[in-house]
């Protein structure tokens, strides 16, 4: 390996195990960063030893890992992932979060931190340039986010859990000090088990770019796709109103999940549309560190407020019209350490098996009860899919892999119910994104009530996002950019040449990295499939737009196709035993 | 698939950017299939099986512009640089191969520069485009690279005049024989102003279609919108304009909802354009010799470079005005409205036309039309007095 540092990466990596209470920083090779990028990338190649451990086995690595485009000026990429093994699905899971904590992390000199072991009594992981110290902090423990943010806040940008990830809830997140959360999967239960509540960050070194003009060059041609994004910069998008601009969308598209899924139309949904909370909460721009859309809204006090997938999840999900009371829950998920998504489909499903949906007043008692796994939230805390078997209602839990679906109903979007159910992580929308094609136009508009094709944009779609999620940027920007302009962004930023085809093709390495881990630990077939409600009952038709049962025949004919496409098996598995030796 | 690929086929026939029987696409699901050319399918073919995209176009453009681009390049230079907007903005450059590269590795040399970009150049064989996809975006950056080397040929030749042999020849059968009369007649437009939500719609789709069918667009971009009361109807982004039904957006002009978000790019400027002229309809086209000679600027010594984005002067096509502004929330919402209300019409430097109608799509349409033709007949009268000064 050459001595002259790679521009873009630190080619470094802290290790820390919490049981010895040691920390020490290796090399990272560059041909794995070559093969990986960073972020998702790096940190499921340095689960390859690992995945089949237990998520709450202290050996198994929590990993922070940022990308070669953090602590530049491309836009949208000062963001991390965080990888481990989700106790909420089983599956490898990673979880991508903004805010300044990745940057800080960056310019700590580090590309990524692999945290493995379990410390005896809670501790704090602080992190700077000069190196790494793990302090004790049992008076946090107990203590909300912000009390933690709080705390330590004057030592660098802070990533710590809840209450819930202490608890081990099954959704637990882990915060960011901003209101940014690595929020699906249950990685802060993963955290928690470590006894680590926090990750604190101090770095202010700069990222180097070994070609400044064509970064430039490249960097204005994102920001004019950007403005030329009517989803991005357009006067109704997610600049101005946030993600709950969607609001609006989902209802006119009759694809809202309404009564865990039983409809999909909310007639109340204007009460939180992105309007709605400019007007009420005096709704201000906010967002990632040096991040040009700001999509994030908070009040004017800085309270962040909530996206479209928790509106609509405490609103129609669980028939819910109460702006205040959508605002007050997702503040509290952010305090006590919860996924939203999760925790409002958990609820969701239970209203339904117990044949009465909470109300609004109960909300609150009911997020803090799980949190600390007491009375009702010692089953809420499991999950949905935990929830609803143990109820004896199975068919209840609207999720695939146990992962909680978003606030896209799969009736309204095939291509979305293909891509929940082939999804690494579960019910997921982001990892292919259909939506944004199938609802938003983006790059180029298809038909959402056809299968058509969906197999094969699907898997190009998982390649392109394990890319993305690996550089790491965010997917909002491909709302305008593509992967040219992020392509020519690395190239500047390394000084080496990468192309949209050489990024997808190592994202497919990524996603077929995630997929072997998944079918060693016996996922198949068998997992990638849809509660059957959808396949079942019709959602709410109506002006115009039906909404009917997704045709099962159909379904499983192209997830057939898929399994060809990607090369697998029909039972969605891999021929070759050895496919991870053959991989860098 | 394949009824996608016999659909965009007939697009590129229709649009008479293709030659028939030269063209030909290749579409991948868990499958290759490949239709058309037989020589063109086939590479298309073995193109897509190298790339991760769903879609393929490879044919012979109706106009040799592409190769002539391509010969008058600088033999140290690999891509074309057209200046106009939209490929600035979603093409960056064009890649090309030239004649004597094609040897029996083209598929691999070719897969390598789609690898990098949307479409490319190949001396002799045609125009290659991918669509990541879907076989229509296949499609677009096809006839996305046709239109910018269409504009790009023209500006050259008007600044550079014919440089190889058979250029003038081939440039005059292309202004007696490809280029034909513009006009309005024989369309029927509704008379406004339109207040029933479903005639308007229809109104909409008929006159999208209309520019497409008249050549005022390229490919089918554009857009058009129709106010009526508090409401914006106007067409999606990356909507077809010779298919729009079930592709307008009504937007409620006071931002009370979002579901506009799938509306054009250009929303804002539609909306800002309705405040400025109180007209009731309005047509955005990129009529190719407006987007030529929008560029065309007689300022010399001036400070500034990028002028598509940066020039705030106003300057004139007959009496047509012009100004600077990127797409979207780029510039151009701020700077069309102003200089659009008296007459009635605008072009953005590099890029397109706005008109308007006052009560409908009659009189956008026909002043379309006139600012088209009236830039073509000073394009021409330009280059001659060019060719006559040698």
């Amino acid at each position: 390996m050459s001595s002259v540092k790679a521009l873009g990466w630190r080619e470094t990596v802290l290790r820390v195990d919490l049981s010895a209470r040691k920390s020490w920083r290796e090399p990272i090779p560059r041909d794995l960063l070559h093969a990986y990028l960073g972020g998702r990338g790096l940190g499921v190649r340095f689960m390859r030893d690992h995945f089949r451990l237990d998520p709450f086995d202290a050996e198994i690595p929590l990993i922070f890992a940022v990308g070669p485009l953090c602590g530049t000026p491309a836009p949208t990429a000062a963001r991390l992932t965080v990888v481990t093994r989700s106790p909420l699905t089983g599956t490898i899971y990673d979880c991508s979060a903004g805010g300044r904590f990745a940057w800080r992390l960056k310019g700590a000199g580090l590309d990524a931190v692999v945290i493995t072991g379990r410390s005896t009594v809670p501790v704090a992981l602080v992190i700077s340039p000069a190196g790494a110290e793990i302090v004790e902090v049992p008076q946090l423990w107990g203590r909300t986010v912000p009390d933690t943010v709080s705390a330590l806040s004057g030592r660098g940008s802070v990533a710590a859990i809840g209450l819930a990830g202490e608890n081990r809830v099954l959704f637990a997140n882990i915060m960011m000090g901003e209101g940014n959360s690595v929020g699906r999967g249950g990685l802060g239960a993963v955290m928690g088990a470590k006894n680590l509540k926090a990750v604190v960050a101090s770095g202010d070194r700069q990222t180097g770019i070994a070609d400044p003009g064509r970064f430039d060059v490249a960097r204005q041609d994102v920001m004019r796709l950007f403005r030329a994004s009517p989803v991005i910069f357009g006067e109704l998008g997610i600049s101005e109103y946030g993600t709950p601009a969607l609001v609006d969308l989902m209802r006119q598209r009759r694809m809202a999940p309404t009564e865990n899924f039983r409809r999909t139309v909310f007639e109340e949904s204007g009460n939180y549309s992105g309007p709605a909370i400019r007007r009420d909460y005096r709704a201000r721009k906010d967002g990632c560190y040096g991040c040009p859309i700001q999509c994030k809204k908070s009040t004017p006090e800085g309270e962040p407020l909530p996206e479209y997938e928790t509106v609509s999840h405490f609103g129609a999900l669980n028939g819910i019209s109460s702006l205040a009371s959508i605002v007050r829950s997702n503040t509290l998920c952010n305090e006590l350490g919860l996924d939203t998504i999760s925790a409002a489909a958990t609820l969701s499903a239970w209203g339904e098996a117990r044949g009465r949906f909470s109300d609004a007043d109960e909300v609150p008692g009911l997020l803090r009860d799980t949190a600390m796994r007491v009375g009702e939230g010692e089953l809420l805390a499991l999950g949905s899919r935990r929830v609803a078997e143990h109820l004896g209602r199975p068919g209840l839990s609207m999720s695939v892999k146990g992962l909680e679906l978003p606030a896209y109903d799969p009736r309204g979007a095939y291509g979305m119910a293909l891509a929940y159910c082939t999804s690494n992580r579960g019910g997921c929308h982001l990892r292919a994104y259909p939506i944004s094609h199938e609802i938003l136009r983006k790059p180029i508009a298809t038909d959402r009530f056809s299968f058509s094709g969906k197999a094969r944009i699907i898997a190009i779609a998982e390649d392109t996002n394990a890319a993305v999620d690996s550089l790491v940027a965010c997917k909002f920007s491909f709302f305008g950019a593509t992967l040219e302009e992020y392509a020519e962004l690395l190239s500047a930023a390394t000084g080496t040449d990468y192309s949209p085809q050489s990024l997808k093709e190592i994202g497919r390495r990524i996603f077929l990295t995630e997929r072997f881990y998944n079918c060693e630990n016996g996922f198949g077939a068998a997992d990638d499939q849809l509660p059957e409600r959808f396949f079942s009952e019709p959602g709410s038709s109506g002006e115009g737009i039906a909404i009917p049962p997704i045709d099962r025949g159909r379904f499983a004919e192209e997830l057939q196709k898929y399994y060809r496409v990607r090369g697998l098996t029909p039972e969605g598995t891999f021929d070759d035993p050895d496919f991870l030796l053959k991989q860098p | 698939m394949l009824d996608q690929i016999a659909e965009y086929t007939h697009k590129l026939v229709a649009d008479r950017a293709a030659l028939p029987g030269e063209i030909a696409f290749a579409a991948q699901d868990d499958t290759i299939v490949a239709a058309g050319n037989p020589e063109l399918a086939k590479l298309a073919g073995e193109l897509l099986s190298r790339l991760s995209c769903l879609g393929m176009a490879a044919a012979r453009p109706s106009l040799p512009f592409a190769d002539f681009l391509v010969a008058r390049a600088p033999r140290e230079e690999s891509h074309i640089v057209p200046r106009d907007t939209e490929t600035r903005t979603f093409l960056h450059d064009i890649p090309f191969v030239r004649r004597e590269a094609l040897e029996a590795e083209l598929a691999e040399a070719i897969a390598r520069l789609l690898g990098n970009r949307k479409g490319v150049i190949v001396e002799g064989v045609g125009i290659v485009a991918s669509g990541a996809l879907t076989v229509e975006q296949a499609y677009i950056n096809w006839s996305s690279v046709f239109h910018s080397a269409f504009v790009k040929y023209l500006q050259d030749v008007l600044h550079d005049g014919f440089l190889l042999p058979g250029e003038a020849e081939a440039f005059d059968a292309f202004r007696s024989g490809w280029l034909r009369p513009l006009t309005a007649e024989g369309l029927v437009f509704r008379d406004g102003p339109l207040a029933d939500p479903a005639e308007i719609l229809a109104e909409i789709a008929a006159v999208g279609r209309y520019t497409v069918e008249r050549g005022l667009v390229d490919s089918f971009f554009g857009n058009i919108s129709c106010k009526s009361g508090g409401v914006i109807y106007i067409s999606q982004t990356a909507a077809s304009l010779d298919a729009l039904d079930g592709c307008i957006d009504p937007v409620p002009t006071d931002n009370s909802s979002t579901f506009g978000i799938t509306a054009s790019s250009e929303l804002l400027a539609h909306r800002r354009i309705y405040e400025h002229s109180g007209a009731a309809a309005i047509l955005h086209g990129h009529p190719k010799f407006a987007v030529v000679m929008s560029m065309e600027c007689t300022e010399r010594n001036c400070p500034i470079t990028d002028c598509w984005k940066e020039c705030d002067r106003v300057r004139f096509l007959g009496d047509t005005p012009v100004v600077a502004g990127e797409i979207g929330a780029g510039g151009l919402a701020k700077r069309v409205p102003p200089v659009i209300a008296g007459p009635r019409k605008a072009v953005v430097y590099g890029h397109g036309v706005f008109t308007v109608g006052a009560r409908g799509f009659g009189d956008a349409f026909r002043a379309m039309v006139e600012v088209e033709n009236w830039c073509r007949d000073a394009y021409f009268r330009a280059l001659e007095g060019k060719l006559a000064k040698g």
